[in-house]
């Protein structure tokens, strides 16, 4: 496709942007194509998020009086956890991966298929992003003019997106990070994101790796009293041949008393697993009773 | 432990085809998937634990002797999606607790369901619902 062909397809895309895509998972097919189309015309994350601003003439600050409402509890809508809520069951990952990328997936599938199989969290590190769109645990996003904090209940875990005209930190500055750094600007009342200086890491079990050259792109955005939705574009050159377009969803949760509480991941020693000579998960030494105490005491 | 009264129920190639058993802090491979435990028993202990809660249960075999089980679950705000209370799981209530048993033969399971004296059943994965 010459750059001449791209212009107008990219124009047409922006504007399905613009307009919201609301809907979900009941949005026509061709709403996702568009998406995808937009993430193939921009080679580099940066390039499609700087398209997105323009498109916005910049974007417009927040006043703490007009802020949105993205108030209460919420948690993934769909997808249980897999990345991508669109891959069908049964079925491989959407990302077209490079074949190096391909050729480790299909080697994590098959060990897992026989019950070897290792998540980088089970020793209570966090998931990271792009992981983070995924856990199916309680979410908070708190809106201010200058920063956004999106949260996840799961080890305390918030990202913080800063609107008031930042940049990213300097190169000199740069190191790969669990939540990267996030940059963002308000279109209306879409919350568009650019995220860098991630650490690698994988989508889920059962999905590809990404390495420490992920970057996103998202727009957030209430779409109705009970749901944010978020249109997310991966890049990652070393594993991905194209961007890896996603649309991923929160439900607000309809009880009253829920709150987020304080995640202590390593508090309960029946939780220690550790991973065995041959990849698996296991468990360490239970404490059910005083006996098992006593007995890992006499151990160490 | 005050009082103990349990039974071994049930150990046989039951498959719950329709519950979700994948724990999502760590691979859920150790839990064999093809099979069911169901015992009668008293809770010793609810540990209200992030990633994981644990139900202590002691159950009595039938030569008399008293083993204590482990049920995994997920965290306290799951559980109280799935609508399952502090005041449910107090120590020494009766309870029948069914779940997917360790491969390696230790006296451990993932929680799949549990009924209490009143008949009520606590299923922890209903916490992962949408409503």
């Amino acid at each position: 496709m010459t750059a001449r062909t791209m212009a107008p397809l990219a124009a047409i895309a922006l504007l399905a942007v613009a307009a919201g895509c609301a809907g979900g998972d009941a949005r026509p097919a061709s709403d996702r194509q568009r998406m995808i189309e937009l993430g193939r015309q921009h080679p580099t994350a940066a390039a499609l998020f700087e398209a997105l601003r323009e498109q916005a003439s910049g974007g417009q600050p927040l006043q703490w009086g007009a802020l949105p409402d993205w108030s209460g509890v919420y948690t993934r809508a769909r997808g249980g956890i897999t990345y991508d809520p669109d891959q069908a069951p049964g079925q491989p990952p959407t990302a077209r991966l490079t074949p190096e990328f391909e050729a480790r997936l299909a080697e994590r599938i098959r060990l897992a298929d026989q019950g070897i199989e290792w998540d980088p969290i089970s020793t209570c590190a966090p998931p990271g992003h792009p992981r983070w769109l995924t856990e199916p645990f309680l979410r908070e996003f708190i809106v201010t003019p200058d920063q956004t904090w999106l949260i996840n209940e799961m080890v305390n875990d918030i990202r913080r997106v800063y609107t008031d005209g930042r940049g990213h930190v300097p190169e000199e500055d740069r190191l790969p990070l669990y939540n990267g750094d996030s940059v963002g600007f308000w279109d209306g009342d879409r919350l568009i994101v650019h995220t860098n200086q991630l650490r690698e890491g994988i989508y889920q079990r059962r999905n590809p790796d990404y390495t420490d050259q992920v970057e996103t792109v998202e727009i957030w955005q209430k779409t109705d009293d009970g749901l944010l939705e978020v249109d997310v574009w991966v890049y990652d050159p070393p594993a991905l041949v194209e961007p890896w377009y996603t649309r991923q969803s929160y439900a607000k949760l309809s009880d009253p008393d829920l709150r987020i509480r304080y995640w202590h991941c390593g508090e309960n020693q029946n939780n220690s697993v550790f991973q065995t000579d041959d990849g698996a998960t296991q468990f360490q030494d239970f404490t059910f009773t005083e006996a098992d105490d006593a007995n890992q005491g006499d151990e160490r | 432990m005050t009082r103990i009264r349990g039974t071994l129920l049930l150990a046989a190639g039951l498959a719950l085809a329709a519950v979700v058993t994948t724990p999502a802090h760590h691979s859920g491979a150790m839990f064999d998937e093809t099979r069911t435990v169901t015992f009668e028993g008293v809770i010793r202990e609810m540990q209200w634990t992030n990633p994981h809660s644990w139900l202590l249960v002691d159950v009595r075999g039938d030569d008399g002797t008293v083993t204590t089980w482990g049920f995994e679950a997920e965290g306290p705000s799951t559980l109280r999606r799935a609508g399952i209370r502090p005041s449910d799981l107090r120590a020494g209530a009766e309870i029948t607790i069914t779940g997917r048993p360790m491969k390696d033969g230790r006296t451990a399971a993932l929680w799949v369901e549990a009924v209490l004296a009143d008949g009520r059943k606590l299923d922890p994965r209903k916490g992962f619902e949408v409503r």
